[in-house]
């Protein structure tokens, strides 16, 4: 699957980028003819049959995986190496965060079924499940510019992934971590109420099921009921879920690393498309395919784990 | 309350006419006054308070877009040299004006109209393929149904995020392209859903009777299965806009959406974004009013689902 939907992007980037025009603006101005030499280079010709193109493209990747260059001459494999990096950080991070205060705020409010707390802590969900992300990432970069300015020094980085001028383990360390807090918070801000929703209305459904009325008459109490035989059958959909959320995460990071400056596969995606780079934007495709099919394998492995019903061999 | 489930309000059909004629007159909303289904899910939906807020504010945001135009003599394109950057209230400028002299107020009517058209226009047509697609899976059956659904799970895996940018870069943010990619990559997931209903569907005895009385098979589909999921796709049509707002936003805050001289609620974010610290009220107004639409139309759809759903309880009796 992930190599149908690589391909059908290689040939859809090719319909509709036109890495000619990184050369048109140059001075003295190149002729037609010029610009494709130096496109044939790296196998971006125009004149050239696509198919051709496709299977020079496609060889290269199976052969040596080589990822094609950008229309200037870069190599797209250095910089996936680094961004994929990047980017997995924040979004694992802020996955398995979200997933954690999702699904203890479900369990926490289901307990509490239409009591005040349910109620303010569904409303915040309703809230910032339908924040776009541009707005939950600037309102975090807004907050924090307010409290840096009435703090008088700067508490929390604002852009970029780590203070260039440090070196040694531990100092980069450390700064890689408060660079990435503000980018988590307001990834984890849009994706963790979809848990919420979910887990607490599923978890409504199995809270008076005879199970756990068995298991209180047994000796337990509420709480431990609930954790113990509510959770484990309501989480499985819970965690079904997070292989479909995994793409739209991914394109809710490419917001939050335009504005956090965050070099990473996001900020990549939206470079690669407005300079025509169309190797380098289907290597995103298949990173964010990747990405999916990662989220897939992970919600398979935890439904295995959770279900008492399934036995593995 | 009013109750109209058989055997538990007064029985209505054993009453005399004359009887019956009396009760009338005691006047609606009393016990026995049959509702009709517009009005109980009239009833059903203003009970849930949320819902209502919801619409309010999404009629006043409508009004805004519609009429707001009128409120001042800027016009949204149009650049005051005079003063760049006024906060709010300041040099006749009611909202403040962005770096460009162009008048907040005006802009953000216009963005706001932009947003709603793109998004109430592809949230109907993904709501209409959708419907058609689902319920034609589901009513040919067999191969065909397979094949159909294999090309929805198809369009599921492709990365369409990147593929509407694509295809958006290509066309220099026209708004009517954007429609059209939008609509293109955002039917599938209603269209599993509304099949995986409709399959039910199927075997009800009237969509039998119609197909051995030898109905046309999409009059079948039009008359008697997309019509009997009109409440689902009433609430898919409402949580679609919202959505799309959000696409829309993502779009053009990257750049690939609207584009100047057009401006939309997404491009003007990725405006404010530059001069947060000096110039806040460039972000936070066209952050505010985004959050409101899209809060809006959550919530009724919440208030339609639940008044229009016969299982779910959410919305009290009757």
């Amino acid at each position: 699957m992930i190599v149908v939907a690589t391909n059908v992007t290689y040939f859809l980037a090719n319909a509709f980028l036109k890495p000619a025009s990184n050369y048109l603006a140059l001075r003295p101005p190149r002729t037609t003819e010029q610009i494709n030499r130096s496109l044939a280079l790296y196998n971006l010709n125009p004149d050239k049959p696509i198919m051709e193109r496709w299977w020079h493209w496609a060889s290269n990747i199976l052969l040596h995986f080589d990822w094609g260059s950008s229309p200037t001459g870069g190599n797209v494999n250095d910089q996936i190496g680094y961004r994929a990096l990047a980017s997995g950080q924040l979004v694992l991070g802020s996955t398995i965060l979200s997933i954690i205060i999702g699904v203890g705020l479900g369990v926490f409010t289901a307990a509490r079924q239409y009591k005040a707390a349910d109620r303010a802590w569904q409303g915040l969900s309703v809230l910032s499940f339908n924040t776009p992300s541009a707005v939950a990432s600037l309102a975090v970069v807004l907050v924090t510019i307010s409290l840096n300015q009435s703090l008088g020094h700067s508490l929390l980085p604002v852009a970029g992934a780590q203070d260039p001028e440090l070196s040694g383990f531990w100092p980069v360390f450390g700064s890689r971590v408060t660079h990435a807090i503000l980018p988590t918070i307001s990834l984890t801000f849009i994706s963790y109420a979809g848990y919420h929703l979910l887990q607490r209305s599923l978890l409504l459904d199995n809270i008076n099921s005879d199970y756990v009325r068995t298991a209180r008459s047994k000796g337990l109490t509420r709480q431990q009921a609930i954790r113990r035989h509510g959770l484990r059958t309501s989480i499985i959909p819970v965690a079904t879920q997070v292989a479909f959320a995994m793409p739209t995460l991914f394109t809710g990071a490419v917001i939050t690393e335009t504005v956090f400056a965050w070099h990473g596969m996001g900020e990549y995606f939206t470079k690669t498309i407005s300079t025509n780079d169309v190797h380098g934007a289907v290597a995103v495709a298949a990173f964010g395919a990747l990405m999916t099919a990662i989220g897939a394998i992970l919600a398979d492995i935890a439904v295995v784990a959770l279900d008492p019903r399934i036995r593995v061999s | 309350m009013a109750i109209n489930m058989p055997g538990v309000g007064p029985d209505v059909d054993g009453i005399r006419p004359e009887e019956a004629d009396a009760k009338e007159l005691e006047g609606a909303g009393k016990p026995g006054k049959r509702l009709s289904p517009a009005r109980l899910y009239m009833r059903r939906f203003l009970r849930n308070k949320p819902a209502v807020v919801g619409l309010v504010l999404f009629v006043l945001l409508a009004l805004l877009a519609l009429t707001g135009r009128f409120f001042t003599h800027w016009n949204y394109e149009e650049a005051d040299f005079t003063a760049l950057t006024v906060s709010p209230g300041s040099s006749g400028h009611l909202l403040g004006t962005n770096p460009a002299g162009n008048d907040v107020y005006a802009q953000l009517v216009h963005g706001l109209g932009r947003s709603l058209i793109i998004a109430l226009t592809v949230s109907l047509l993904t709501t209409a393929i959708a419907a058609l697609f689902g319920a034609t899976a589901a009513y040919l059956g067999g191969r065909t149904e397979r094949l159909m659904l294999g090309f929805v799970h198809f369009l599921l895996i492709l990365p369409s995020f990147l593929i509407i940018a694509l295809v958006g870069t290509h066309f220099r943010g026209e708004w009517p392209v954007l429609v059209v990619v939008l609509t293109i990559f955002g039917w599938m997931l209603t269209a599993r859903v509304i099949w995986s209903l409709a399959t039910s569907l199927r075997e009800r005895e009237y969509v039998m009777a119609a197909r051995f009385m030898g109905v046309s098979p999409l009059r079948t589909i039009v008359r008697h299965m997309v019509r009997n999921i009109g409440s689902l796709l009433i609430v898919t049509f409402t949580l679609g806009v919202a959505s799309t707002v959000q696409s829309e936003t993502a779009l053009s805050f990257i750049g690939f959406g609207v584009k100047q001289p057009d401006i939309s609620l997404g491009a003007m974010l990725a405006d404010g974004q530059n001069t947060l610290s000096t110039a806040p009220w460039l972000f936070y107004l066209p952050a505010a009013v985004v959050l409101l639409l899209t809060v809006a139309m959550a919530l009724i759809g919440d208030g339609l689902r639940d008044a229009l759903d016969p299982t779910s309880h959410s919305g009290g009796r009757a």
